[in-house]
């Protein structure tokens, strides 16, 4: 395979780097060329594993040298290609720098390199009595980098906020190669532009965080899980904003539709009943009588909506059981078919219910299978389309399907992204949302900071119109 | 006598198609695999990239590099599948650098069968580009195609190994002249079988007559199926096995003319030996009207469970259906059945219990042998953290990689550790070997055992005594 890199330039980068740090080979190569994003992929010319802020300058500083694209990755968890090398070039995968460096339990702050493993900084900050609530759905494998890149968000987002609400600090390495700190310890900090807010979500086309502060909170003491089944999506829908309409903010509020629900019958055979249209997975958190309180008043609503099945579990192992449905939807959903196309659509909750309603209606104006689930309380939905990558027709119909439907996403003020980024996968959508000017104005804080569009080109952003900013 | 006739097929009751023409699926060729034996294209379409198997396989815990992660593997076999890389001998090597110990199978949202698809991927490399030590191939060969598939052979060759108390790979590896020590991998594997032998006794096989008669109230018939290992390296544990089953009522046959399961060979890629094994056990043992068919070794029951798709199109799909519905782990048959628990001795003992790959991952069997344990009194369960995890064993994966294998079991004996039992047990000899030469290697007290070992220390009585 040919490569723009020189036998001489990997023996740098093996010097410097230690020649297990570094991967060259063209099944290495294709390996670092995806992530979890349905049809994208890339290939890189060379893959480095940085384990220090220098070595991560160092690599900034060989991609420069040698005109290549630099892109930074976690786990590769991410759904729009974020981490993909679009243009090749170097991947620099963080995951061997993945120390906890402290647990500061006077300021409730964590502070850890970007490659620990989401779930492994939560099980850490746990054994000291707390909580780090960002749980995207790829915990066990997603990087706080990632996270932070991504500005992940996770079924706790209603109550307790995603990525974004709990960095408090950030070290990057600049494409300048300089080391950038923003943020601190400090709760207030307004010392100028927050170069921390500009980074989080930036999808690694800023900079390459090499260190993240984040605060902690104390656990709630205790939770209450009730699941409630609806006849109608919409009725269904009216629930979750009268829920908050009651000023009540569940810590878990998700929805599953009547594809989803019968698509995990099929697979495991749990009793669900196959009729229902929707079913909402309701949690409540805090303090114990606080937590009592709230689940009989969110009873209460569902009674008044007309929930037509009210589940609450009375003991921990029925709270398992009643979430056993929400956590194995998508397992349900990607065993129906080969190919498995997961969106992230948001809408303000009071437009739960129309969104339903067009996602039937376009479900059928496209003849596709698609199953939706999601974070109801943050109005985020995953409509899923089950498809065969091989039958590019259909294929075809998907992508109609989800242009049309982020017309009506976009009318009724929602996003065409709620937690997955627009990487490569939405780099059409961003401009429909955001208007000509909002793009305008990304893109000159894009060239401020990486001037030469080497960071991870492609994402955000289409090359060309990077390249007019830059001429 | 007359009950035992009845229960005697004398006629074979399968069907078979045509053996010779059914395997070599004609014509499309799937990629840059060769037409035979190559993986299902749809099972590797099937992953979808989310990379929720990362953190439960222990070869990607090993590297850290992607390519030896299950993603990284189907999405090697789909870059074959698809024409975009050549089978080369790095994609072959990841073949058979995965364990095959399904952990990731477990936890992927689409099912994906990584395993089994590095199975076709080492079938296809099997005489290409295989990254063999020099002189395995022939060692593997004369195992796979000669040995393993006789008992009567294995036992021979076993004599002379039991009279130096060396394990028989070993003994054979010695005195076959088929290929030549030479220090390295050979060296340290050969060293490294030392440390994990155990005391041998002479195999089971021959010492038990081919019907065992329930004790007390029969509750049916069902037939063992006694593995080369068990056999071989620990006959004890099968006599347990045998022992447990009558004493729980059932009459138990251990049909003479059983071989191998075929496992060694799906593991080495050699799936037509496999095949051929696979026949011959379907039509030994339907020869007999069984309940079931029980084994106590999860690497078998995996291979035998996968007999429908192993032989699909050689044999007729109702007796391969028959066939399956009979297999069962022996944890999953006796709790199934239910144990008669009132004349068991106390075993007192503290243990934690190590989950095999290929009977938590292979089978989804993980509730059953904790069942079972909490029947047998005296036996207190204390769980290790990570019991699924796999103990670097694999088959021959750990003598393949020794380095690899002991970091592997490193991680598992710090579990076992942390628990304080009094033992480790497990349910399959490849898993029981390699913790034993986990125990030995750390200087442990703790002992390890097959949990039939310890289930047949509680029987009041014994239908086959020990050797002697």
């Amino acid at each position: 395979m040919p490569s723009k890199l020189s036998a001489q330039a990997i023996q740098d980068l093996k010097r410097h780097l230690g020649k297990e740090q570094v991967l060259h080979e063209k099944e290495d190569l294709y390996t670092y060329g995806y992530d979890a994003t349905p049809e994208l992929s890339g290939l890189p010319d060379v893959v480095v594993f940085p384990r220090t802020a220098e070595e991560v300058a160092y690599v900034v500083e060989f991609a420069n040298e040698n005109g290549l694209p630099l892109s930074p990755r976690g786990s590769g968890t991410g759904l729009s290609g974020g981490s993909i090398p679009a243009e090749g070039g170097v991947v620099a995968v963080m995951t061997r720098m993945n120390k906890i460096l402290e647990i500061d339990e006077e300021n409730l702050t964590a502070t850890v390199e970007p490659g620990v493993i989401t779930l492994d900084l939560a099980d850490a900050v746990a054994a000291r009595g707390l909580f780090y609530p960002p749980d995207p759905g790829s915990q066990k494998v997603s990087t706080i980098g990632g996270n932070v890149a991504e500005n992940a968000g996770g079924l706790r987002g209603l109550k307790y906020g995603v990525t974004r609400d709990y960095v408090m600090a950030l070290e990057a390495v600049l494409m300048d190669g300089s080391h950038l700190m923003t943020g601190g310890k400090a709760v207030k900090d307004v010392a100028g532009y927050s170069f921390r807010d500009l980074l989080v979500g930036s999808e690694g086309t800023l900079g390459i965080v090499t260190q993240v502060t984040v605060s902690l909170i104390p656990p709630p003491k205790a939770k209450k899980t009730m699941v409630a089944y609806f006849k109608d999506v919409a009725t269904a829908g009216q629930a979750v904003s009268e829920i908050v309409a009651a000023k009540i903010i569940p810590a878990t509020l998700e929805i599953l539709d009547n594809k989803t629900i019968n698509s995990i019958e099929d697979y495991v055979s749990i009793g669900l009943p196959r009729e229902m249209q929707g079913l909402l997975l309701i949690e409540t958190d805090g303090h114990p009588a606080e937590v009592e309180e709230e689940a009989a008043e969110i009873h209460e609503v569902l009674e008044r909506v007309g929930a037509d099945v009210i589940r609450v579990a009375q003991t921990d192992q029925e709270a398992e059981d009643l979430t056993a449905a929400r956590r194995t939807a998508l397992s349900a959903l990607a065993r129906v078919s080969p190919t498995t196309i997961l969106e992230d659509s948001t809408v303000p909750r009071s437009e739960l219910a129309s969104t339903f309603n067009e996602i039937a209606r376009l479900t059928k104006k496209y003849n596709l299978t698609v199953g939706t689930f999601g974070h109801a309380g943050d109005g985020n939905l995953h409509p899923t389309a089950l498809t065969d990558e091989r039958n590019s027709e259909e294929i075809k119909r998907v992508h109609a399907f989800f242009s049309e439907l982020y017309d009506h996403v976009l009318a009724v003020g929602g996003t065409v992204s709620g937690e997955h980024g627009i990487g490569m996968a939405k780099v059409g959508y961003l401009e429909r949302q955001i208007g000509s000017g909002g793009v305008k104005v990304m893109r000159r804080i894009k060239h401020a900071f990486d001037p030469e569009g080497r960071l991870n080109p492609g994402k955000m952003f289409t090359p060309e119109l990077q390249e007019e900013v830059r001429a | 006598m007359s009950e035992e006739k009845q229960s005697v097929r004398s006629e074979p009751r399968y069907t078979k198609r045509d053996a010779e023409q059914a395997i070599r699926k004609e014509g499309e060729q799937l990629g840059n695999f060769l037409p035979e034996d190559a993986p299902s294209y749809e099972d590797i379409l099937q992953c979808m990239r989310c990379g929720f198997c990362l953190p439960h396989c222990p070869t990607y815990a090993l590297t850290n590099r992607e390519r030896s992660s299950p993603r990284g593997r189907a999405q090697l076999a789909k870059a074959v599948a698809q024409g975009e890389m050549e089978l080369s001998d790095k994609v072959s090597f990841e073949g058979f650098f995965c364990l095959d110990c399904r952990a990731c199978t477990t936890v992927c949202p689409a099912g994906v069968k990584v395993g089994p698809i590095m199975e076709h991927v080492r079938a296809q490399s099997r005489n290409q580009v295989h990254p063999l030590p020099p002189g395995w191939r022939q060692f593997r060969e004369f195992l796979l195609e000669y040995m393993l598939p006789n008992h009567d052979r294995l036992e021979n060759s076993m004599l002379a190994a039991r009279l130096y108390q060396r394990l028989g790979v070993q003994w054979m590896v010695r005195n076959s002249h088929l290929l030549e020590l030479t220090p390295g991998t050979l060296g340290e594997t050969a060293e490294k079988m030392d440390g994990m032998l155990p005391k041998l006794e002479p195999p089971l096989r021959n010492r038990v007559p081919e019907l065992v008669k329930a004790r007390g109230e029969k509750r049916g018939t069902v037939a063992y199926f006694i593995g080369c290992i068990m056999n071989l390296m620990y006959p004890e544990v099968s006599r347990g096995t045998i022992n447990t089953l009558a004493q729980q009522g059932f009459d138990v046959v251990i049909p003479k003319g059983a071989k191998c399961c075929g496992a060694p060979h799906l593991t080495e890629g050699d799936r037509e030996t496999a095949r051929k094994l696979g026949e011959h056990n379907v039509e030994t043992f339907l020869r007999w009207d069984l309940d079931a068919i029980v084994t106590d070794c999860a690497g078998c029951g995996a291979a035998l469970k996968d007999y429908e798709e192993l032989l699909e199109g050689r044999m007729d799909e109702r007796y391969l259906h028959e066939f399956r519905s009979r297999i069962q782990d022996v944890s999953e048959f006796l709790v199934g059945a239910g144990m008669r628990t009132e004349d068991l001795k106390p075993v007192e003992m503290t243990i934690t219990y190590h989950d095999p790959c290929h009977l938590a991952h292979a089978q989804g069997i993980a509730k059953e042998p904790r069942q079972l344990i909490e029947a047998i009194p005296g036996l207190k369960l204390v769980e290790m953290f990570e019991s699924n995890w796999c103990c670097g064993s694999g088959a021959n994966w750990g003598l393949l990689h020794p380095e690899e294998s002991e970091q592997v079991l490193d991680r598992k004996m710090a579990n076992v550790v942390k628990t304080e039992a009094d033992a480790v047990v497990t349910l399959n000899p490849g898993c029981h070997m390699q913790l034993a030469w986990g125990v030995r290697r750390s200087g442990l007290e703790q002992e390890a055992y097959h949990l039939m070992e310890l289930v047949g220390r509680s029987l009041p009585e014994e239908a086959v005594p020990p050797a002697g």
